[in-house]
Parts: structure tokens; sequence; C-alpha cells
């Protein structure tokens, strides 16, 4: 089987985050830059089923050269090789022309059988990429899959579980699909030390921005960029919610006594209702 | 190009129309159908779903588009972009917005790639920039913070809204119904549906819900979530819980809230025995008032609520919805 696997670099979210002197972005400069968590469960869910069923594993990703080190840890993780759309120019574009570009690059990969992406970006967060490249390649795609219940290369489809409000649902889709991948869906190794030494000598193919041919994308060279996006962000702050942090406690921690905890139930209830007034 | 505005209609399991359609047809009249000056329409895609535009007329609707057909039961999403999709194609309105909620991320992205456009996603507010284009807010970075984002170029501008995020107010019309206008054919529908599960639940949907009650992973078990819809169900609240919880199988994913759940925004949330990690607050963060049980005075949630009692949930969730219950009742 021939797995692709979209993977990007994002900032870890995890830290605090600053607002740029131009306002309209978030301030990289000490910055931690980590493979997307959702991509994570991708990677993992492509290997395994490159454990079950065979084959290769190819990671495609889009962005500047530190985006090198994301597609190593894939690498090292056990995928196989990897294409790297390289350039500076693509960092601030929108969603529509990123997945049009990784699509135009996977046209040249010649045939697969499936390609797992992360749900969603944890900076930008929209969701729209994998769908996007799935619409461009004229595929179907599964998003928000819990579980992939069997990938069958014979008789050429997946069957996937999604959760929805009140139940889930199982799908068949035909493959070549696309599968997007919420967290929990698997538990993402870590990459070995070999892993991490094999990683090094597995090809990865570097495309640069002149290597890309713009015919038919819907939009140029030029275009790639902000100025070229079709949604633009033109500001970003950070919002500061000023908590009241009125905290009750007792005279243990945690507070266990009869009295004691009756109490604080009764001051909760009084605050919620006379200092909060929402009941 | 036409100036109009369209709302796409969210349908629940049981074919209502979900709150977020209201809502946006409400902002879109207040924010968009003024300036843009064309109408206000709804869209409803689905199968069995006539007779809906008296209710859609109530909040606005002067026009509703209705595709009913087979291909579009079970939220299919290939009925539904290519329903869409051609729709867009024939009348080529100037705004299409739809719910954020779980079936709105899947299909909603891939219609506007079908047509070309430009797509923001999980708007938290909705206007138009100085030359008439979309404009809108919406959370980024783990919700840590808010962009503001604008249309350009000359496609149609196509945006999810947030549920919650916009008062639904009547504003009564009588719409004209244009059906079937889109033929589907059952060859392009390659993803098919083996089993589908639910089951209706009495609770408010977490989305829409004033107030929420969370249990994370120190509840400990299926069982203890009792407490949790017991004191969600004396407020009127629904249930959420941690990734922690769902994963642990104490609770069932839809009720999952944070960045891979669903981003709730209520007046009251109260979160129990959850330790407050940043992809939960993600989720929870912008609520009006929050409220943390914990045993742990380390907790991070301590620092990021208002209200909060140290102590163990067993000892203190008792007699506190039993309070509650007593108000209630008063
Ligand atoms: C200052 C700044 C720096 C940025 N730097 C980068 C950067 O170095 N690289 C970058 O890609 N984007 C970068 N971006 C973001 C970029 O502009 C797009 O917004 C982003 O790639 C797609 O956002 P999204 O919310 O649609 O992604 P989503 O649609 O939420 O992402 C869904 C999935 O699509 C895949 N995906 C998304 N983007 C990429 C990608 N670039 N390569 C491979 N797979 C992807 C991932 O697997 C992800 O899980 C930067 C933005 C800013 C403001
Ligand atoms: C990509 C990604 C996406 C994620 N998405 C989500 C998401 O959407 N939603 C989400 O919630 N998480 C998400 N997570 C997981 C998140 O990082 C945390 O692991 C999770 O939120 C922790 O849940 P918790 O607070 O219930 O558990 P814990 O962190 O284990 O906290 C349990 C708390 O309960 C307290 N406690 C224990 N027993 C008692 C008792 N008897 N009485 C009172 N207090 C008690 C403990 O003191 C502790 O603070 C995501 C993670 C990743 C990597």
């Amino acid at each position: 089987m021939k797995i692709l696997v979209i993977v990007s670099q994002t900032q870890d979210t995890e830290a605090k985050i600053q607002v740029s002197a131009g306002g309209d972005s978030v301030d990289t400069a000490d910055m931690k830059w980590i493979m997307n968590p959702y991509d994570e469960f991708a990677v993992e869910e492509a290997i395994q089923t490159k454990e079950k069923h065979g084959g290769e594993v190819v990671i495609v990703s889009i962005g500047p050269a530190r985006v090198v080190d994301t597609i190593r840890q894939a690498l090292a993780m056990g995928a196989d090789s990897a294409v790297h759309i390289n350039g500076d120019g693509f960092a601030e574009t929108d969603p529509f022309a990123i997945g049009k570009l990784i699509a135009s690059e996977i046209k040249k990969l010649g045939d697969f059988d499936v390609i797992f992406t992360g749900m969603k970006i944890i900076d930008e967060e929209s969701g729209q990429v994998g769908v996007q490249v799935a619409e461009e390649l004229g595929i179907p795609h599964v998003s928000l899959v819990s579980k992939v219940v069997e990938i069958n290369a014979d008789a050429k489809k997946a069957v996937c579980q999604k959760e929805i409000d009140g139940g889930h649902v199982v799908v068949e889709a035909p493959l070549p699909c696309l599968i997007t991948c919420p967290d929990a869906m698997n538990e993402p190794r870590y990459a070995s030390l070999p892993g991490i030494m094999k990683a090094k000598k597995k090809p990865l193919t570097e495309v640069g921005i002149d290597d890309i041919s713009f015919d038919g994308l819907g939009f140029s060279k030029e275009a790639v960029s902000k100025e070229g996006a079709r949604v633009k962000t033109t500001g970003i702050e950070v919002p500061q919610i000023e908590r009241k942090l009125k905290i009750i406690k007792g005279s243990d921690e945690p507070m266990v006594k009869g009295e004691e905890v009756a109490n604080a139930a009764e001051e909760l209830i009084k605050l919620l209702r006379e200092d909060a007034k929402v009941i | 190009m036409s100036n109009d505005v369209w709302v796409v209609a969210d349908l629940k399991i049981d074919g209502t129309i979900r709150k977020v359609t209201f809502e946006a047809l409400t902002e879109a009249k207040k924010k968009l159908v003024g300036g843009l000056g064309g109408q206000l329409c709804a869209v409803v895609l689905g199968s069995g779903v006539s007779g809906f535009e008296a209710e859609l007329g109530k909040y606005g609707a002067e026009k509703v588009y209705v595709i009913d057909s087979d291909l579009l039961k079970d939220f299919n999403t290939e009925g539904y972009v290519n329903a869409l999709g051609e729709l867009i194609k024939q009348n080529e309105p100037a705004v299409v917005l739809a719910g954020n909620t779980v079936f709105g991320q899947d299909y909603f992205p891939r219609a506007a790639a079908r047509v070309g456009s430009g797509v923001a996603m999980d708007a938290i507010s909705i206007g138009l920039s100085g030359d008439n284009k979309l404009q809108i807010e919406r959370y980024s970075h783990s919700s840590k913070a808010i962009q503001t984002q604008v249309f350009h170029g000359g496609a149609t501008m196509m945006a999810t809204v947030r549920p919650n995020s916009f008062k639904a107010e009547e504003s009564p019309t009588t719409p004209e119904v244009i059906s079937g206008s889109v033929e589907l054919n059952p060859a392009d529908i390659s993803v098919k549906v083996l089993e589908l599960e639910t089951k209706a639940s009495d609770r408010p949907e977490l989305t829409e819900a004033e107030r929420v009650v969370a249990g994370g992973r120190g509840l400990a078990s299926e069982e203890n979530f009792k407490y949790i819809y017991e004191l969600a169900d004396t407020l009127g609240a629904a249930a959420g819980a941690t990734r922690a919880a769902v994963d642990a199988g104490y609770c069932p994913y839809d009720m999952q809230v944070g960045q891979t759940g669903k981003a709730v925004s209520p007046n009251l949330y109260i979160g129990i025995a959850i330790s407050g990690s940043v992809q939960h607050f993600a989720g929870m963060g912008s609520s009006k008032v929050i409220v943390a049980i914990n045993k742990d005075p380390e907790a991070p949630i301590f620092q990021k609520c208002d209200y909060g009692i140290v102590g163990d949930l067993f000892d203190v969730l008792p007699p506190f919805t039993e309070k509650v219950k007593q108000l209630v009742s008063e």
C-alpha cells in the first residue's frame, strides 16, 4: 500500500502567546515549533496501517526550512520518505492555497491508497487543509475518524468509525480516500534512537517554489502570500479575561470535615447567587 | 454575483432545526443584509425536509431553497457538498453561512473548495468591512487569541458561525420557497453509511446550553458520573467531560469539551475533578463564570477560575447539589 501523511509544523500553543509588532500575527521569535499534535496521530495511524498491510509511508509537508525537523521526526517514527515543499512565502497564505499546493505535489507522486492528516492545526485551527486536498484530488474524505475499523487494499475500501452527536456512525469509503484524525484514535509512538539515526538517511525530496507549476492552480506564484489570500487575517489580539479567583479552602487540604464541607457548599452557592448572579 | 446572504439550516439527528440556524439568520439580517442590499435566504438540505419555511421565515428568511433527496439522508457529506456547491454556482450568493457543528465542520469547507471560495471557520462575530466584504472574528491558538479575518476577491464569501454566539430574535416574513433546483446523482455518492447509532438525550446540547457541568478523570468511574448528571439536571445544564474522562470510558465522546471536542461558552461552567489543561480550556475558557471543585490546591484550574472549592468531590458535591435542589424548588 502507498500511504501518504500530510504533516505540518506548528507553534506550541501550550506556551504563552504574544501579538507581533504588526498586530496581525503571533510573535514567533521565541516560539517552540513542534509537529502539529493531531498530525502525530495521523503518522501513527499510517505506520500501523503499513505494519498491517505492508507498503510505504510518504510524508508531505509545506513550510520554511525549519519544517525539516518535523519531517525527520515523522521519518524517525517510521515513515519511509518525504516531500518538503520549501518556501517562506507559504507561511502567511491561506488554507485554500496551502491545500492546492499540497494536492499538486501529491499528484506527482503517482497512485496511492490512503491519505491521513490531522483534523486541524492547533495554531490557525480552521481544519480546512485536509478536505481542500481531498476536493482538489477528487477523492472522498472521512473527517474526525475515531477508529479505522478496517482498510482493505484488495477490496479497495476503508471502514471508519466517527463519533457524532448522540452516538456514532460507521462508514465505508472507497480507496483512495483521505482520513482526518482527532486525538485519542491511537497512541503515537516516540521515535527510538535507532529510528532517529535511520531517519537521517531516508529520502527527502525538496520542492522549491520555482519547481511548482502554477498552471491550473488558479492563482499565481505571487499570490502565494498574505496578499493573495482569499481570507486575510488583519488583526489578532490576546484577550485577558480577569478571573475572580475566589477559592474556598478548609483547614485541611482537601477539606474533609462534614460541617466545613457543608459550609463551603453554602458559601459557594451564596457567591453564585449574590456575587456572580448566575443561579 | 447577487447580494444575497444565505444561511444553511443545521439539522439535528431528529430532523429539527438547530438553534444556531436562527442565530445566524438574526445576526446576518442585522449585520450583513442591509449593507449588501440583497435578500436573506435559508437553505434546507436533507431527506424529508419539507415544511420548514414557516419556522425559517419567523427569523427573517425571505427565500428558502429546499433540496429534498434520499441521497442527503444521514448527513451525507458528498450529497451536501454536491447540493450546496451546485446551488451556489446557480445563484452566486454574496455570503453563505452555516453552523460550526460537527457536521458543519465536515461538509462546509469542502463545499467552499468546490466553488473556489475562501472560508472562515467558527466565527464569533460577523460584519462588513469598509468595502462591503465579510469580516469575522474567531478564536485561534488554542483559543488564546482572537483573530480578525477579512475576505477579498470576487468569490462567494463563506463562513461557519459558532453556536451560542448570537441571539436569535424573531422578525417574521413569509418566505418564497424554491424547491428541487438541483438533481443529485447516486453515482456521485461513494461513501456509504454501514451503521448509525444515536440516542436522544433530554439534556440541552452542550454548545447551546446556558450552563454546563463537566467532570474529569477524578470522577474515577462511569458510575460516579451520576453526580455530574444529577447536578446538571438540577441546574438545567448540559453535561460535559474532559478527554481523560472520555478516554477512560466514563462517559460518551460527544460530551468532550475542548480543543478536539466541543467549544462552549455558557454563563456558568462548573468543572469537577478537572485539572484545567490548555486543551480543555480551549473549549470552555471563554465561559462567563468558571467554577472549580478539585481536591488538589495546586491544580492549574484554580489559577483561571472565578470560584472554587478545594475539596474531594465525593465530600463536596452531594451537599452542594442538595442545596442547589432546595434553591431550585423554592
Ligand atoms: C507567522 C506565521 C507563520 C506560519 N508558519 C507556517 C509554517 O511554517 N508552515 C505552515 O504550514 N503554516 C504556517 N502558518 C499557517 C498557514 O498560513 C496556514 O494558515 C496553515 O498552514 C493552514 O491553516 P489551517 O487552519 O487551514 O490548517 P488546518 O486546516 O486546520 O490543518 C489541518 C491539517 O492540514 C494539514 N496542514 C495544514 N497546514 C499544513 C502545511 N503547511 N503543511 C502540511 N500540512 C498542513 C495538517 O496535517 C493539519 O493537521 C503560519 C502562519 C503565520 C501567521
Ligand atoms: C492534541 C490534543 C487534543 C486534546 N483535546 C482535548 C479536549 O478536547 N478536551 C480535553 O478535555 N482534553 C483534551 N486533551 C487532553 C488534555 O491535555 C488533558 O490530558 C485532559 O484535559 C485532562 O483531563 P482531566 O483534567 O480530567 O484529567 P487530569 O489532568 O488527570 O486531572 C484530574 C483532576 O482531578 C482531580 N481529582 C482527582 N480525584 C478527585 C476527587 N476525588 N475530588 C476532586 N478532585 C479530584 C485531580 O486533582 C486532578 O486535578 C487533548 C490533548 C491533546 C494532546
